[in-house]
């Protein structure tokens, strides 16, 4: 099964990178970028080859939580701000701001966690929404919500469909196929044009005679650089059924989706010794999970090993890979990217932004042409 | 990071008496524009009548109107400032819509600011919805009516969305579970109407003017001795002195003003300018409901955990005997013992194998003893007298410290104190000396409490990982004598691994005694981070 995970994904990152070639038609080679958000309310575009912030376009609004999803041309960076209620279409080109979802509106306080999507075509958005009435003497909590925008609706855009959805839902992906999977107590996966989702990966469901209750802390849409959509769990592993808490080792495992072929795998990845905020899967290396807070740690998957465990100079919330999987980038927390060799884990540099904190922002990595 | 808000005092300077109309009228005034509700002639003002809370929870609701609701209160007349309205506010909200003496009983800790205080609800699922982010006491110190407590719930997610996604809530279905079973336990459990409060509407409160005996104790400093002398102002106010001096022989002297709410929370604020000593200090009391007592805490304003804990007796006349001190004695051995009370006379009464020596000094507030206890004197705790008055309990012969417990056995501590940041929090111990009683078995019913004594101490790794870390090294260091932890200053320390702040997990040890006999007792202090948000409740 691995060895099929394996190639797909070698296959959908292949197809990804030839993309931007194709369309332009020019003889530059794709090279590898990064989109991060950071404060006070800004995004930028860094050049990962060069090392070098090539540009740094403003937002508005207040910062927060800055996750970020990038158009399927790579163009356009989509930010979540304004303390968790609007998302900007930002060209990274122009800095021209070509989309914006207001969401709050009137009386209703609308915020989303860091749970929206592009949609596969690039012409629709998706957002969790968990609104609030805000009456003149009390606040009442409304039922969650998945909002659709039309990206071409441009600076007015409003939702064009909204469905009802789960509630907790903290991070959403769009497969290949265009279907959406949302990331909440468990993994759902939603037909967009018609709203009807179904469970696809049980997680605080799961029932396991042999594990506790799984914790799933995902804020960051991570794993596109290697076709996946990726959450870290975490959860006691007891000796047998019986479940004795003295035999009970804490474990990290991982919920994976793959996005070109729609696959959920699930299973641990090793001992847990250290917390860890977020991680994926190493491009064209399937069996190797890196994660990251205070440490970087890598992962040998088929053995449930830690491979190797490197202290950072300070946290870094986030995680992402080169396209051919062979630097790690972090990224999140202050306002530096740092950059680490994802065979030795020995540090290559850093990469340092304008401004401050990136905080819980998520920076997307991803070929284009330039 | 900017200085976390200064919560304002519970009593200002006195403030001109409001008849109940007026208050009204300044309700409506102030809160009218976004909670009148003329279609109920019942409860004019939408939420405020369906509610009852302590005064610092009064507090802590206006003080959210003003930062999240952008409530500038102001007074019609122009005669009182933006502060007194608040006040003003508060005594009317607490007298109308506080508590009963009764329905705070055993939550008191977090009125007193007893931060240590661990306080876990036996229903574990209410503990984790409700008591993961402040305490049990937060809530139980609150009546509503059920639509109330579910408006509660709601504000609590539309304001805190994380609520949901924290340790404690992403593991359920935080809201349904909040809105399907915590709700109607909390409308049964703390409803709006009770006969405890209907009790207390009807009941004649206690004036509290007169001179108080005031005992009590400060770890680091000692059993405490004073006398305190309330006079009535205007509104339930009066104006206090508070004089005395700790076992240690270091005096207090204090003056300032305080306000009863609800007719019988005392909130005193106080000042010690003579001193040197700037700091403000906040008496929170309970005054018994005749009016002869005066039960609770004062500590710095800007240091709850430097409180001395008091309790005050009306002197009326009546021969009473509060307190010895110390008010324990070993066998075979001779000491000073000061006995307090008001109107003592006649001779001191200390039972089989104890003999007064000598009668040090004494005049009607105390008797200061100089007393052997034979070898074989009784040990246990026994009865005290002088004269008519007598306390039972009020001393305890013993023979061996046998055991000594860390208090509290643990603790918080947290780094500070730096320009532009909290004030540190210190870490306060007392060792307190037991027997293992006749059985010789530590933790049975027959161990005898013998009481706080004076100990060595020292501090060391709680774990390995502390050890690794070298925690004792940056965390901040113990006073060997009175056992007060001074945190080191916050901020990220570069001597450190990563650079980490001066946190740490530490054994604090008494050591009771010496060589041979010496007796040790531990307890945890985790020094941590600054809290960047103290509200009066916890
Ligand atoms: C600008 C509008 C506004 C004004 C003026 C206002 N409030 Fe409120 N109040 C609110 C809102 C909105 C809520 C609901 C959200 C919340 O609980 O903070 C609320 C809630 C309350 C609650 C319920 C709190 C709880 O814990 O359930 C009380 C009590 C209250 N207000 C008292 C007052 C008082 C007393 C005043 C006058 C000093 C006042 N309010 C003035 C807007 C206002
Ligand atoms: C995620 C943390 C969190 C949880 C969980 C939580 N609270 Fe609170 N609660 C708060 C905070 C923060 C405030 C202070 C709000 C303010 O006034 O700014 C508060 C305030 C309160 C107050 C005082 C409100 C007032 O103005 O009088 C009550 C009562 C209360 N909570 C009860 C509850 C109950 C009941 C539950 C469980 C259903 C609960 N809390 C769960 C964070 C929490």
């Amino acid at each position: 099964m691995r060895k099929h995970l394996h190639r797909y994904s070698r296959l959908g990152v292949a197809a990804l990178a030839m993309l931007p070639l194709l369309l332009a038609g020019c003889a530059t080679a794709p090279r590898d970028y990064m989109a991060i958000a950071n404060r006070p309310n800004q995004v930028s575009l860094i050049d990962l080859e060069d090392r070098k912030v090539l540009r740094t376009c403003p937002l508005p609004g207040r910062f927060g939580a800055g996750t970020l999803q990038m158009s399927p041309d790579k163009r356009t960076a989509y930010v979540l701000t304004n303390q968790f209620e609007n998302i900007y279409g930002v060209d990274l080109d122009t800095c021209e701001i070509t989309f914006s979802a207001i969401q709050s509106e009137g009386n209703t306080r609308i915020k989303t966690t860091a749970a929206f999507a592009v949609s596969q075509d690039g012409t629709e958005l998706y957002v969790h929404q968990n609104p609030s009435l805000l009456l003149r003497d009390r606040y009442e909590v409304q039922e969650p919500r998945l909002a659709v925008y039309r990206i071409a609706d441009g600076l007015k855009a409003k939702p064009v469909r909204t469905y009802s959805a789960p509630r907790q839902v903290i991070v959403m992906q769009t497969g290949n196929d265009g279907t959406l999977y949302l990331g909440g107590s468990d993994i759902y996966a939603m037909d967009a044009a018609t709203g009807k989702y179904t469970l696809k990966l049980a997680s605080r469901s799961r029932q396991e005679p042999r594990y506790s209750q799984r914790d799933v802390l995902s804020i960051w849409p991570l794993g596109q650089q290697s076709g996946e959509f990726i959450r870290m769990y975490t959860a006691q592993r007891f000796a047998d059924e019986t479940r004795k808490p003295e035999t009970a080792e804490l474990m990290w495992g991982y919920e994976r989706i793959d996005l070109a072929t729609g696959e959920a795998t699930t299973g641990d990845f090793g001992p847990l010794d250290v917390v860890l905020f977020s991680g994926m899967t190493r491009p064209h290396h399937p069996n190797e999970m890196f994660g990251a807070l205070s440490q970087l740690q890598k992962f040998d998957i088929a053995k449930q090993q830690l491979v190797k465990s490197v202290d950072l100079g300070h946290s870094y919330y986030c995680v992402n890979f080169s396209s051919d999987g062979s630097k790690v980038y972090l990224a999140g927390t202050y306002n530096d990217i740092a950059i680490y060799d994802a065979d030795t884990l020995e540090k290559l540099g850093n990469i340092q932004l304008p401004g401050g904190d990136q905080s819980l922002a998520t920076a997307q990595v991803f070929p284009r042409t330039p | 990071m900017k200085k976390a808000h200064i919560w304002p005092a519970l009593c200002l300077a006195l403030m001109p008496f409001l008849p109940a109309q007026a208050n009204e009228a300044l309700l409506r005034h102030n809160c009218g524009a976004c909670h009148a509700d003329p279609a109920n002639p019942e409860a004019p003002l939408s939420r405020i009548s369906e509610q009852r809370k302590s005064p610092e929870g009064w507090e802590m609701t206006l003080h959210r109107m003003q930062t999240i609701h952008g409530v500038q209160l102001s007074d019609p007349d122009g005669k009182s400032d933006s502060a007194g309205v608040l006040f003003q506010l508060l005594k009317h909200l607490s007298d109308t819509h506080g508590l009963a003496p009764a329905e705070t009983v055993g939550l008191r800790y977090t009125l007193e600011r007893r931060h240590n205080t661990v306080d876990i609800p036996e229903d574990a699922e209410y503990a984790v919805m409700c008591t993961r982010c402040h305490s049990n006491a937060r809530v139980a110190l609150q009546r509503r009516t059920e639509p109330e407590w579910r408006n509660l719930i709601h504000f609590h997610l539309a304001q805190f969305p994380t609520t949901e996604y924290q340790i404690g809530g992403r593991d359920r279905e935080w809201f349904p579970i909040a809105i399907e079973r915590t709700l109607p336990m909390l409308a049964a459990a703390f409803p709006l109407q009770t006969a405890e409060w209907e009790a207390w509407q009807k009941a004649a409160k206690p004036a509290l003017a007169g001179r108080w005996r005031v005992t009590g104790r400060m770890a680091g400093k000692g059993d405490f001795n004073g006398v305190m002398t309330a006079t009535a102002g205007n509104a339930d106010s009066y104006s206090v002195a508070l004089v005395g001096e700790f076992s240690g022989g270091e005096p207090l002297e204090m003056e300032g003003d305080s306000v009863v709410y609800t007719g019988f929370e005392w909130r005193g604020n106080l000042r010690a300018d003579a001193a040197g000593d700037k700091e403000q200090y906040l008496q929170v009391l309970e005054a018994s409901a005749d009016g002869s007592a005066l039960t609770g805490r004062m500590f710095p304003f800007d240091h709850p955990e430097r409180g001395i804990d008091l309790q005050a007796r009306r002197d009326d006349g009546t021969p009473r005997l509060l307190a010895v001190s110390p008010a324990y004695l070993k066998r075979g051995t001779t000491a000073t013992l000061t006995v307090s009370g008001s109107a003592l006379s006649g001779a001191p009464l200390l039972g089989a194998g104890l003999t007064v020596n000598r009668i040090v000094s004494r005049d009607a507030d105390r008797v200061v003893l100089e007393v052997t206890a034979a070898a074989d004197a009784p040990t246990g705790a026994r009865t005290i007298g002088v004269g008519k008055a007598s306390l039972p309990a009020a001393l305890t012969v013993f023979s061996t410290v046998e055991r000594v417990e860390v208090s509290p056995a643990y603790t918080v501590g947290r780094v500070g104190g730096k320009e532009g940041s909290q004030p540190e929090v210190q870490g306060r111990f007392e060792a307190i000396a037991w027997t293992n009683g006749p059985d010789g078995t530590p933790g049975t019913a027959d161990d005898l409490r013998i009481g706080p004594v004076k100990a060595q101490w020292s501090v060391a790794p709680w774990n390995e990982k502390a050890a690794k870390d070298r925690d004792i090294e940056f965390a901040g260091s113990i006073d060997k004598d009175s056992g007060i932890f001074a945190p080191a200053a916050a901020g990220p320390n570069p001597a450190r691994k990563q650079s980490t702040n001066n946190a740490g997990n530490l054994k604090v040890i008494a050591t009771v005694g010496e060589g041979e006999s010496a007796v040790r007792g531990e307890g945890q202090l985790l020094v941590t981070v600054q809290r960047w948000i103290n509200p009066p409740l916890w």
